[in-house]
């Protein structure tokens, strides 16, 4: 079953500028763990970024877990947002807060504006943290500031705060680009892990190909806002490599 | 005696870019000279009262008036100073206040509306700055009448300013990361600004309040002086009773304060920083 289905999407930031993306349509099924490979500037993160309206589509449809995600009114769009996790290439932690803070801000969505100014998140809430913070591995720093850790550590926190939010999909824009080859490798294998074991279909921004052949199910290939490839991992060839980043070497 | 030969055409060409330095620097000065010469005459030389200063023995006796203490004006003196301190505290926790809402409208990226309440906002931290202390005081001493309140009311309106501009400044140059990551998980836009945006500004935020409470101190001193409470209230009794004893007291109180201040801000912004 499609969680998300993507028809004709069209990107410009503005009247005048570039069109980013030209015309994209995919699906991601229930059970799929998808790729996004492409050379950078080729509109990845701009995709990812449509799909909870982060960035604005300027044509084109999406529909996400049975919404028409362009059509929602902002309350409603939060209400979309909840189900949805988002793990940065930054992390995009909050750096004066404690790992614990910041892990519980996934659950922001669901607190109330009067709960969130005093961090007086539910006790239910609290114990989920615990429970994730010990699954990604960060028992030991739960009380440290964010910005103490080191990267790798530091997207764990990320990984945590998504799973938070109970999603129902994951959004992973460059998960590991800022992170060295051996850290890249487990952040993967944890949130492929994780995706596998709460059955979490999720929709990965990478510019590794070897990460990506090597993670995920099935791989789009993108190209100045066009997609280029798309099919199961096994059937991508050199060929098809060769044609997605053949724009970079010129 | 030429140690080395220049080339000749050069070295012409190094003279006359000298004197021309020179002319240009020499005219630069005179300016300068006619300019001071030409304030000193109409504010010094036309503008005060020869005849009233009577030679230098009155000057220096004039002073000397103010080298005497009046310790019987001990007693008198600690409630006013404690009120320049509470009015100083509680004008700027006031100020504080105030300049959340003008640092919202007035920061470009988060401003509600950029054609009409950014130059609102912009315009607010202006006025608050370039209205002078006294002045504020002046004006809330005829609205609410005598007392430390109208104190307060200047102090908090001349700190919202500061205050404020800084403020904005900080949530100009915020990173959008934590910003981004906030809005992703379906935050509302109190939310937004309350974890995305805060933790990043408040150290900088934090200081400028401590700073703008130091210098209220030395503003709540004079507050007195158009009857918004204080010691400036004692200092002007002191004065017009031609007790000039008394007013070195208050003086000395004054300086007494603002040391205490700057003590207690010193360690204060070691604390936040």
């Amino acid at each position: 079953m499609a969680v998300l289905t993507v028809e004709g999407l069209k990107v410009r930031y503005s009247a005048k500028g570039p069109e980013i993306l030209k015309g994209i349509d995919f699906e991601v099924q229930d059970d799929d763990f998808l790729a996004i490979i492409g050379p950078s500037g080729a509109g990845k993160s701009t995709l990812i970024r449509c799909v909870n309206r982060l960035v604005e589509p300027s044509d084109g449809k999406i529909v996400l877990l049975g919404e028409d995600v362009c059509a929602l009114r902002p309350r409603a769009l939060r209400n979309l947002r909840r189900n949805v996790g988002m793990i940065f290439q930054e992390f995009n932690l909050i750096n004066r807060m404690s790992v614990m803070d910041n892990v519980l801000s996934g659950r922001l969505g669901y607190t109330g504006n009067m709960r969130s100014l005093f961090r007086a998140f539910p006790q239910d809430d609290i114990q989920l943290a615990l429970y994730y913070l010990d699954r990604v591995g960060l028992s030991d720093h739960i009380d440290k500031r964010a910005d103490e850790l080191s990267g790798g550590q530091r997207q764990r926190v990320g990984i945590a705060r998504a799973l938070m939010q109970r999603p129902k999909l994951l959004l992973l824009d460059e998960p590991t680009s800022a992170l060295d080859p051996k850290i890249s490798r487990e952040v993967m294998a944890l949130i492929r892990d994780i995706a596998l074991e709460l059955k979490v279909p999720a929709l990965c921004n990478i510019h590794d190909v070897q990460l990506a052949k090597e993670f995920c199910n099935r791989i789009i290939g993108l190209q100045d806002g066009y997609k280029k490839f798309d099919g199961a991992t096994e059937q991508l060839r050199d060929a098809d490599l060769d044609d997605i980043y053949a724009m970079e070497v010129l | 005696m030429a140690v080395i030969d220049a080339n000749p055409a050069a070295l012409d060409q190094q003279y006359e870019l000298r004197r021309r330095r020179y002319v240009k620097m020499g005219l630069i000065w005179l300016a300068v000279i006619a300019f001071v010469a030409w304030c000193v005459n109409g504010t010094i030389i036309e503008d005060t009262d020869w005849s009233r200063i009577g030679g230098r023995s009155g000057v220096l006796s004039s002073i000397g008036r103010y080298l005497s203490l009046d310790l019987g004006l001990l007693p008198e003196l600690l409630i006013p100073t404690l009120e320049t301190f509470m009015m100083a505290s509680v004008g700027t926790v006031l100020g504080c206040f105030l300049s959340l809402p003008v640092a919202w409208l007035g920061a470009a990226n988060v401003t509600p509306s950029k054609t009409i309440l950014y130059p609102l906002g912009r315009f607010l931290m202006v006025l608050s700055r370039s209205v002078h202390e006294i002045v504020w005081a002046l004006l809330f001493v005829s609205a609410v009448g005598l007392g430390a309140l109208p104190g307060i009311l200047a102090i908090a309106m001349r700190s919202v300013g500061f205050i404020s501009k800084i403020s904005a400044e900080a949530i100009e140059n915020i990173d959008t990361k934590p910003v981004e990551a906030i809005r992703a998980v379906g935050g509302s836009q109190f939310q937004v600004m309350y974890y995305g945006i805060l933790p990043q500004i408040y150290p900088v935020v934090l200081a400028t309040v401590i700073f703008e409470w130091d210098i209220n101190i030395r503003r709540s001193a004079v507050m007195g002086l158009v009857g918004a409470g204080g010691l400036g209230l004692l200092f002007f009794r002191q004065m017009n009773s031609f007790n000039y004893g008394g007013v070195t007291m208050v003086i000395l109180a004054i300086l007494f304060l603002i040391i205490i201040g700057e003590i207690i801000s010193h360690y204060l912004r070691k604390a936040v920083i």
